[in-house]
This record gives structure tokens, C-alpha cells and sequence, in this order.
């Protein structure tokens, strides 16, 4: 069996020695290719393990490893965070070039890639991310969801094996939204990239392959999205909710209608209202 | 006392290289006790047209009155409308700056001249009303607070001016599901309360939980205007401009394509109900 590729072990982490733990013996494998949404309310811990997993910190007790190496190894540390890319929530927060392709360039100039090099990796960092247009644009001058996309082609460019996307759509409109979600999980699929999706949008982790979520710093459940979504009253009592479908769907099976409770999109709900109806 | 916004235009750095008109030729007329949705694109202008019905941008041409009075002649007081019009921005717990929430929450009614007792009476009225204990939170620092409670401190520090419109930027942006779930309670609560609200939002359905009318801007323009079940069910028009529909409305609007009819529905706990009479209706007999 392939060792994980991201594996947290009974990891704990305070801010300061007198403060209670963020996160608390937190233990999560993640093996190579995966995509993760990672759920949990305000101040829960997801933060803190997305910085805990590219070395920003290092964990008070228990170890973390990337690929095999340990965040609290000063000697990996840049390997790591190159290997290990994340996205904040505000894309104002992150841009600093003039122009798109400088800023796709910033975070290859710090790892030290040669210079000939940079721009076939820019180019095709823009392209997967679908940005290529506004390569000379100012990126001020772009959209939320466009900025996020800059973000990530300026991590891509960096050749990482996973990504960290801490809240990226928090400030983005719909269509932002839909983009950048769209874009990861293309890069998900296509070139295997490992990607742990942090979000409050709890439709957002239906397209995911496993969805963890926290709870005052520990880890309280970690399944399929059928699987966390169908427990629809242990979700809430972790302040979280259910995609609207499956809060729907909940509402008609405790009506006593007989539809399948593990509706989680409108295309599954469009499917069992239309079975029921033709049975009625 | 109503706003009515008249043909109102603005441009941005008009005569630099760098013009450009984010709002143009709105008219509108936000009516006493209404809940107001302004949706849009990114760029579409919200904002912009919420930052003038405060005074706090200036038309390029047209009018904003507040009870008949144009709120940017000179004989009015700008200082007076912004106590009548109280505005949340986005993210407003960023420009929390005092030591304690009580200090945070006063320091507006503390400006408008009130004494001393009278800003601690609105500061209580103001945390009870976002529903934040004032024996146990007054003293604590608001930089201490989840991200939810830093939100509602800043509602009330706006509430504790007590205005009778509250004009909201995105209150919800950013707060996981239950800190939303309370915070939109809250902004209910002000409005059966009788406060006017106009509410900018992404969340279509946020939106549909507590307007009474919902008004899209499109490129600067007013396009589209009315009940929220009206506007929600044209899912296809707003798709066209990049907006989505609350998740009910997007089913009912999936349904009919499949030959299944329902009545116009943008509210899920409204949904279930008539999803309940179909489904049950065609048998006879429950379940």
C-alpha cells in the first residue's frame, strides 16, 4: 500500500503554551490524488491544520509529513511549502506582480527556478487555469474569481503535488465561485493533484471525493458526501448544515413520503421527485 | 420615509483615463418597511448605489431623496442622513478598532452628541438585538470574538444609532452556516421590528428568505425588478448574466421541464410543502 501523501498523526497545536488547542490529536491520511473538502464552523481548526499541512506551522505535539517528510524538519521546509501550494481567501491579500504573468512568475523567482524555464511554465500555468487571455493584463483589474485563478496558476508554475485551498470562494460571487471550484477539480482530475477544499458552502464538497469535518479541533467525521450529509442532525449539532437538497429531502422523508434520503444535488432530487410522481 | 433614487448616474474619476460609470439612469423607490435585495454581478453596480443612499458618494447626475429632500442639497445635514440610513459594509468587523465591544459599539452613539447613559442604554438595546449577552461581552476585547460574534458587534454598532434604514453589504460573506443562520435572524427580527432594510447579497438564497422584493442591477443598469418569486423564477434570464436562483426555484424550474407543474416557489420550507400535496395527492392515501 502507497504511503499517504499527506498524513497528520495525532497532531496537536496551540497558538501559545497557555492557550487551549486549535487542534486537538487530530490523525488524517490523505493519499496522493485525493480531493477533500474539509468542513467545520468558524474557528473549528481548519485554518490551523491547512497551515500545519505546508509547515507555516509545526505542530505542538504529533507529526505531519508530506510525501514522506516531516513540516517540523527545517531542512524540508522549502520543498514542502513548493510542493505543498495554498490559496487564502482574500485575492487582494495575494497579488503582488503589475502584471498577470509577473505574479504567476513571483513564487518560481523565490524557489529559484532558472530563468529560461519561466516562461513555458507560466504559459501553461495560465492555460490550465484558463487565463492565458490576460497574461499582460494588471491584475488589479480583474474579477474575484479571476485573481483566485491568477493565485493558483502562480502555485501551479511551481509543479505541486497538492493544493490548499483555505476558503478561495469565500469572497467570490457565484460564477467566481463556480470557476475556481470548476478549475481545481479540473487540475484535480487531469494531473492528479492532491487538494484539500476548506469552505462553508456545504454544496461545495458534494463533488468531492471524501468530505472531513472538524469540530472544536478534532476530527468528527470523514466519509463520502453521502455518507457525512445523510446524518443530518449530527452535521448540525456541528453548526454546520447539509446541501439544500438533502435538507429537503430530509423534510419529505419526515413527512412520510418515500424518497431515497441520500439526495445531495438537484439533479438527484429532479430524479426522485420524478420516479415518485410516476408511481402516484 | 421613503428613499427614491432618480435617475441616478455615477462615474467614477470622470474626466482621468480611468473613467468609468458603474451606475446609470437608476430610478427606484425604496418604500417604508420593505426588504430590498439589490443582486448583480460582480461589477454590476450594488454597491455603488448603496454608498448613495447615504450620502456617502455623490451622483454624477440625478437625485436621492429621503423623505422628499435631496439628501445632497447643502441645506441638508449629511451627518443627519447618515443617522437615519445606517450602512454595513462588507466585512465590517475589519474597521472594529476599540479596546472593548461596549466601546466599539458606543462609539457611534458617543459621536452623535448623546450623554454618557444614553449610549450605554442603546448599547445594551443594540446587543440584545444582534443577540450578544452585554454583562458577559461588554468588557471583552472585540479582536477576541469568533468571526461571527466580530460580525454581529459591528451590526450593532450601527443599530445603536438607531437608524430606520439599515443598508446592508453582503452581511453574510465569509460566515459558516450557523453564525449566517443567526445573523439573518437578527436582520429579520429588525425588519418585522419596522426597520427598512436593503440588502446586498450573493446568497440567492438568503435572499430569498427575507426580501419582499428583490431588484437586479446588470452592467449599471436596474433590469429586472419584483416579488422574489417572480424574480427567482425566470432562471434562465438570470443564468444569461451569470446569476444563480435559490436551490427551490432551480428545482421547480427542473421539474416543469419534466412535465411536472408546481406554482412559482423560491423557499424551501414552501417547496416541501407543495412537493408533499403532489406527491401525496395522486394516491389517495398517505405514503
Amino acid at each position: 500500500m502507497a504511503a499517504p501523501h499527506i498524513q497528520l498523526d495525532h497532531v496537536t497545536y496551540r497558538y501559545s503554551p497557555e492557550a487551549p488547542p486549535a487542534v486537538r490529536d487530530f490523525t488524517l491520511h490523505i493519499a496522493r490524488g485525493e480531493f477533500v473538502a474539509l468542513l467545520g464552523h468558524n474557528g473549528s481548526g481548519k485554518s490551523t491544520v491547512a497551515k500545519l499541512i505546508n509547515g507555516l506551522y509545526q505542530p505542538s505535539e504529533g507529526t505531519v509529513l508530506l510525501s514522506g517528510m516531516d513540516t517540523a524538519d527545517a531542512q524540508y521546509t522549502w520543498d514542502i511549502r513548493r510542493r505543498a501550494g495554498m490559496v487564502f481567501q482574500n485575492p487582494d491579500n495575494q497579488i503582488v506582480g503589475t502584471r498577470v504573468e509577473d505574479d504567476v512568475a513571483f513564487g518560481m523567482e523565490n524557489i529559484g527556478v532558472p530563468a529560461d524555464e519561466m516562461p513555458g511554465r507560466i504559459a501553461q500555468a495560465l492555460a490550465a487555469v484558463n487565463m492565458t487571455a490576460f497574461a499582460d493584463r494588471a491584475p488589479h483589474l480583474l474579477s474575484g474569481g479571476q485573481k483566485q485563478r491568477v493565485a493558483i496558476a502562480g502555485i501551479l508554475a511551481m509543479q505541486p503535488e497538492a493544493l490548499i485551498l483555505d476558503e478561495a470562494t469565500a469572497m467570490l460571487d457565484p460564477s467566481g465561485r463556480r470557476d475556481v471550484l470548476e478549475t481545481v477539480r479540473h487540475l484535480n482530475e487531469e494531473q492528479g493533484i492532491t487538494v484539500v477544499w476548506i469552505t462553508h458552502f456545504m454544496e461545495e464538497a458534494v463533488p468531492a471525493g471524501r468530505v472531513v469535518v472538524m469540530h472544536g479541533g478534532e476530527l468528527a467525521m470523514d466519509g463520502t458526501p453521502r455518507e457525512v450529509f445523510s446524518q443530518v442532525d449530527r452535521i448540525r449539532s456541528y453548526r454546520l448544515d447539509v446541501p439544500p437538497m438533502t435538507r429537503l429531502a430530509a423534510d419529505l422523508a419526515g413527512r412520510g413520503i418515500g424518497i431515497n434520503p441520500n439526495v445531495l444535488s438537484i439533479d438527484d432530487m429532479l430524479e426522485e421527485v420524478v420516479r415518485l410522481a410516476h408511481h402516484c | 420615509m421613503p428613499i427614491t433614487v432618480e435617475n441616478l448616474t455615477h462615474t467614477y474619476q470622470q474626466g482621468s483615463p480611468f473613467q468609468a460609470t458603474a451606475i446609470r439612469d437608476i430610478s427606484l423607490t425604496i418604500r417604508d418597511g420593505e426588504a430590498l435585495a439589490l443582486i448583480g454581478h460582480t461589477g454590476s453596480g450594488k454597491s455603488t448605489l448603496a454608498q448613495h443612499l447615504n450620502a456617502l458618494l455623490t451622483p454624477t447626475s440625478g437625485r436621492v431623496l429621503l423623505d422628499g429632500r435631496d439628501i445632497n442639497n447643502r441645506e441638508v445635514s449629511k451627518r443627519a442622513v447618515r443617522f437615519e440610513v445606517g450602512l454595513v459594509f462588507q466585512y465590517p468587523e475589519h474597521q472594529l478598532f476599540e479596546e472593548t465591544v461596549a466601546r466599539d459599539i458606543g462609539f457611534g452613539p458617543r459621536n452623535m452628541g448623546l450623554s454618557e447613559a444614553e449610549v450605554d442604554a442603546r448599547v445594551r438595546a443594540a446587543m440584545d438585538m444582534v443577540g450578544l449577552s452585554y454583562e458577559t461581552m461588554k468588557d471583552k476585547s472585540p479582536f477576541e470574538l469568533s468571526g461571527g460574534q466580530m460580525r454581529r458587534v459591528a451590526l450593532a454598532g450601527v443599530l445603536a444609532m438607531r437608524p430606520r434604514i439599515l443598508v446592508l453589504d453582503e452581511p453574510t460573506a465569509g460566515l459558516d452556516p450557523r453564525a449566517r443562520d443567526y445573523l439573518l435572524g437578527d436582520i429579520a427580527r429588525l425588519h418585522s421590528d419596522g426597520t427598512t432594510v436593503v440588502m446586498i447579497s450573493h446568497s440567492m438564497d438568503d435572499v430569498a428568505r427575507l426580501a419582499t422584493r428583490v431588484a437586479v442591477l446588470e452592467q449599471g443598469r436596474l433590469v429586472m425588478e419584483g416579488a422574489p418569486n417572480d424574480v427567482f423564477m425566470q432562471v434562465d434570464r438570470l443564468g444569461a448574466m451569470g446569476l444563480d436562483v435559490p436551490a427551490a426555484s432551480r428545482l421547480v424550474h427542473g421539474l416543469r421541464a419534466r412535465g411536472i407543474d408546481l406554482p412559482d416557489c423560491c423557499l424551501l420550507d414552501e417547496l416541501a410543502d407543495l412537493l408533499e400535496k403532489l406527491l401525496k395527492g395522486g394516491t389517495g392515501h398517505a405514503s
